[in-house]
């Protein structure tokens, strides 16, 4: 049995480096198969809504403009995503993709969390329909 | 005070933070200093996660139950995953299985060195609190690395895992393991010898392999008491058929025991993982796995850091569970920190209850049961033994 086990780390760390990070003075790079914001392409989408239908947290919705045409809006709510990246397993189509580099999430608007993606003139015509009241539907058994 | 309300002076602790981070409501009688009864009220965080199963799929079930535990997410998921695909006869590749035993096993580190942590913050060692979280971040950081989460890992997908181990992951584990492995030896030496820790730690809460049976505990609260059990030993699965473990236990029963198992339990864990890096399979990460899973039933029992972790899943054709029973390891273990209790000092109270690493959150389960009549109503044991005779008759 000893007194004070350890003394030694505690005095040797007075002249070490502090562990913890400087975050945000000091920004580290992020690993490379970190899981942030999710980035959808339109080219190969056959919008099947697997990823939409896989999602755990209810944070896709495909809108179909024209299904025979491909033209389809990408409705992403960043603030529900909880960053699993099923729907980049579920994709049989490679189109989405879950980027390591865009982690500094926070806002202080609640439309940034909301994103479309697709083509200009579709996320247009998606923008410019009345909102529908956005009511969570309660899950049921 | 009068003989009689001194006998029944009941000290109530929580619900709000009785030892951890996490609500649970004790109430403990003491005569003087000395605990003479303990109860317990669970409850508080109760969160209808099995219910909520029953409202989606089984890809977006494995996500939920994944969130039953902050801590020990992976061994949720896998072993959900594990039930399902034995449902749906389909098996995980090799390769698939290996890496779900090695993110478990990552986590069996994390787990235990956030545990040693806490118990010894209860124990007002701060010091020892302070330096073993430190030394986390490393296993935390591989974690990161490899599934691309801190916590909720997600490395698990129905029929595999998403998640690759490259050479330069493998290098980087081996690095880490290394670094973490000479700080468990250190850890060990300091639990096991520093004076002002071992008053805390030795002789108190002891618990005999009779008792440990007798209350069922599970895990390395059962380990500490000699008895050896451990679903990764009794039941292997998943790459634990290749890589038999050796299981860790000790006789003394009592809190400084506790310390001891989990901690060569991490030794045990840096081993398993350095095997499995040399023996990696080839192959691929997923097979295909069919949305609807035929009807049955299965159980599926998995060793998480805390003890056996049990679920038990139901299907009906669909693409839905029909019921999902989660039994986590705090459960049964909670039983005994109410009988050990009883003679102690109140003093050893937060020490005894994180001796058994609880998580509330995991354990909390409601059973409401719907009378032939229409209300809900509780039933006494032999109603329910009666009904059940009934039902299948």
């Amino acid at each position: 049995m000893k007194l004070s086990t350890m003394w030694k780390e505690a005095l040797g760390s007075l002249v070490q480096r502090p562990a913890t990070e400087k975050y945000p003075f000091v920004r580290q790079e992020a690993p490379e198969h970190l899981r942030s914001k999710l980035h959808w392409d339109l080219e190969g989408c056959t919008g099947c809504s697997l990823c939409a239908k896989d999602c755990p947290a209810n944070a896709i919705e495909i809108i179909t403009i024209d299904k025979k045409a491909k033209r389809f809006v990408f409705h992403y709510y960043v603030d529900r995503c909880t960053f699993c990246g099923q729907c980049v397993a579920s994709c049989n189509k490679d189109c989405i993709e879950l980027v390591n580099n865009e982690w500094e999430l926070a806002a202080l608007d609640k439309d940034n969390f909301e994103l479309y993606y697709g083509n200009d003139a579709d996320v247009d015509s998606v923008l410019a329909e009345p909102a529908e009241a956005d009511v969570e539907e309660p899950i049921t058994a | 005070m009068t003989s009689n309300q001194l006998e029944n002076f009941r000290i109530p602790i929580g619900p709000q933070h009785p030892a951890l981070k996490e609500p649970g409501h004790f109430e403990f009688a003491v005569d003087g200093e000395t605990v003479t009864d303990a109860s317990v009220r669970l409850g508080y965080v109760h969160r209808g996660i099995e219910k909520g199963t029953e409202g989606r799929n089984y890809v977006q079930s494995m996500y939920l139950l994944e969130r039953v535990c902050g801590i020990c997410s992976h061994v949720h998921a896998t072993a959900f995953a594990l039930g399902v695909e034995r449902l749906a006869k389909v098996e995980a590749p090799p390769r698939a299985q290996a890496i779900r035993v090695l993110v478990g096993e990552l986590e069996r580190i994390h787990s235990h060195m956030l545990w040693l942590g806490v118990a010894a913050h209860e124990a007002g060692f701060d010091l020892l609190f302070m330096y073993s979280w430190r030394d986390r971040e490393t296993v935390m950081n591989l974690l990161e690395n490899i599934t691309g989460n801190r916590v909720n890992y997600s490395a698990n997908l129905l029929g595999g895992v998403k998640c690759d181990i490259t050479d330069q992951h493998e290098q980087e584990i081996r690095t880490g393991i290394d670094f973490l492995e000479e700080r468990t030896a250190y850890y060990l030496d300091v639990v096991s010898n520093d004076a002002m820790f071992l008053r805390r730690t030795r002789g108190i809460g002891v618990m005999s392999p009779e008792a440990a049976e007798q209350l069922g505990v599970v895990g390395p609260t059962a380990r500490a008491s000699g008895v050896a059990r451990d679903v990764r030993v009794d039941a292997p699965y998943a790459a634990y058929v290749d890589h038999p473990v050796n299981i860790v236990t000790e006789t003394a029963g009592d809190l400084e025991a506790r310390f001891k198992v989990r901690i060569k339990e991490l030794f045990e864990s840096y081993r398993l993982i350095r095997a499995i890096l040399d023996n990696m399979p080839e192959g691929d990460l997923t097979t295909r796995m069919p949305r609807r899973v035929k009807p049955g039933e299965t159980i599926s029992r998995v060793e998480a850091p805390r003890g056996e972790l049990f679920y038990y899943i139901k299907s009906n054709g669909t693409d839905t569970a029909d019921r999902v029973k989660v039994r986590t390891p705090t459960l049964p273990n909670m039983g005994s920190v109410l009988a050990l209790a009883v003679g102690h000092q109140f003093a050893d109270m937060p020490m005894l209850l994180a001796g058994i690493d609880p998580c509330f959150s995991c354990n909390d389960r409601m059973v409401s049961i719907n009378a032939p009549g229409g209300d809900t109503q509780q039933w006494t044991w032999e109603q329910l033994r009666q009904y059940g005779i009934e039902y299948y008759r």
